[in-house]
């Protein structure tokens, strides 16, 4: 049944071949070796976070707020929802007082692929329904969590570039749940071997 | 507190879509071209001493630094909080579940912060990883993504109001 979802999905990817084509020998430019390093895309997200503040703080909406994966997403999911269905879900105020909410999420998606495409890096990877539903369970205790804490590791990032401790905090208490998850991850491939 | 940026609230209100899609792009461009992961840092950190990752995360808290510090001498009603700690003591950047003591606030950045960090791990990789993953064409991490949607209602209609009544409860109410 798997395999035959598999062949499904394959089939109607665009990019059938995908897993044949060859990785692009090294002759990539200046700029691309530039953005390959983490370092760089580091401080480019987050000067852009702190423009971003400058150009939109009057819309309202908290500070910090330049960029962040869950709140993005919160925003532009409960005010679809909102306009649809007529409910009060919460969003930020710079997201309720715009004409659309933030669109960052759709940013990220449409870029990436674009760029995954252009360098020919995009393969179709499908995996088990069991891990379907792994990953689908794992998405909304993440979101909910990281919205306890206030916002994704980015906005995290930016915080303690604000000055919040308590972010200093969350992101502490990040490095503690990384420590318990490579323990559990660890222990789990112990007991498969 | 009126906090005003270089653009009108009326033009500010219309830009909100376009700039933050604009960012967007180049995030999930640079993110497509490094691997940029926050969680995936500390990950590699721990367990192989990789720098890389890590680095990326680090710089983001600096540049963010760096990018405030400037905007604020050059145009400082944008950045009326800067620097936080000293404008405002310990009382996090709103963005949390509203009405807490700062106790209430660093028990939930605590519970948070641990929970985000093992599920980033376990399903490998922070939240925008899993975008960019999705992007590249890995149905797993598109699951995560719906996960997420999903998530912001779930969290909206009940987790939320359920975490604040319980801190409340314990004397936490600010």
């Amino acid at each position: 049944m798997n395999c035959f979802s598999n062949f499904i999905y394959r089939a109607s990817s665009p990019m059938i071949m995908a897993d044949f084509i060859p990785v692009p020998e090294e002759t990539s430019s200046f700029i691309d070796t530039i953005a390959r390093n983490p370092l760089f895309a580091g401080l480019v997200i987050g000067i852009l976070a702190a423009i971003v503040q400058l150009l939109l703080i009057s819309a309202g909406g908290p500070e910090a707020y330049g960029f962040c994966v869950a709140c993005h997403t919160r925003d532009l999911v409960n005010i679809g929802i909102n306009d649809l269905t007529g409910m009060k879900l919460a969003a930020a105020p710079i997201s309720q007082n715009a004409i659309l909410p933030t669109l960052t999420i759709i940013g990220v998606l449409i870029g990436a692929f674009v760029s995954a495409r252009y360098y020919e890096e995009f393969r179709t990877k499908a995996g088990t329904t069991v891990s379907y539903i792994w990953y689908l369970l794992g998405g909304i205790l993440f979101m909910s969590f990281a919205l306890f804490m206030g916002g994704c590791p980015y906005r995290m990032g930016l915080r303690i570039g604000y000055g919040d401790v308590v972010a200093l905090i969350g992101v502490i208490a990040i490095i503690i749940g990384v420590v318990i998850g490579i323990k559990i991850a660890t222990a789990l491939a112990e007991r498969e071997a | 507190m009126a906090l005003a940026g270089i653009l009108s609230k009326e033009t500010a209100v219309i830009a909100v879509p376009i700039v933050t899609l604009l960012l967007g792009l180049l995030i999930g461009w640079l993110g497509q071209r490094s691997g940029f992961c926050s969680i995936g840092g500390f990950r590699d950190f721990i367990m192989f001493r990789h720098t890389r990752l890590l680095y990326g995360f680090l710089a983001l808290i600096l540049g963010a630094f760096i990018g405030f510090l400037i905007f604020k001498i050059v145009f400082p009603p944008a950045f009326e909080g800067f620097f936080w700690l000293i404008s405002k003591g310990l009382a996090p950047v709103s963005g949390a579940p509203a009405g807490l003591t700062i106790t209430g606030y660093i028990i939930l950045a605590l519970v948070g912060g641990i929970a985000v960090g093992l599920i980033g791990v376990l399903l490998g990789g922070c939240p925008l990883r899993q975008l960019v993953m999705t992007a590249e064409g890995n149905v797993k991490s598109f699951c995560f993504v719906i996960g997420m949607c999903i998530g912001s209602v779930v969290f909206t209609l009940w987790v939320s109001g359920l975490a604040v009544s319980i801190l409340k409860s314990l004397g936490m109410g600010a």
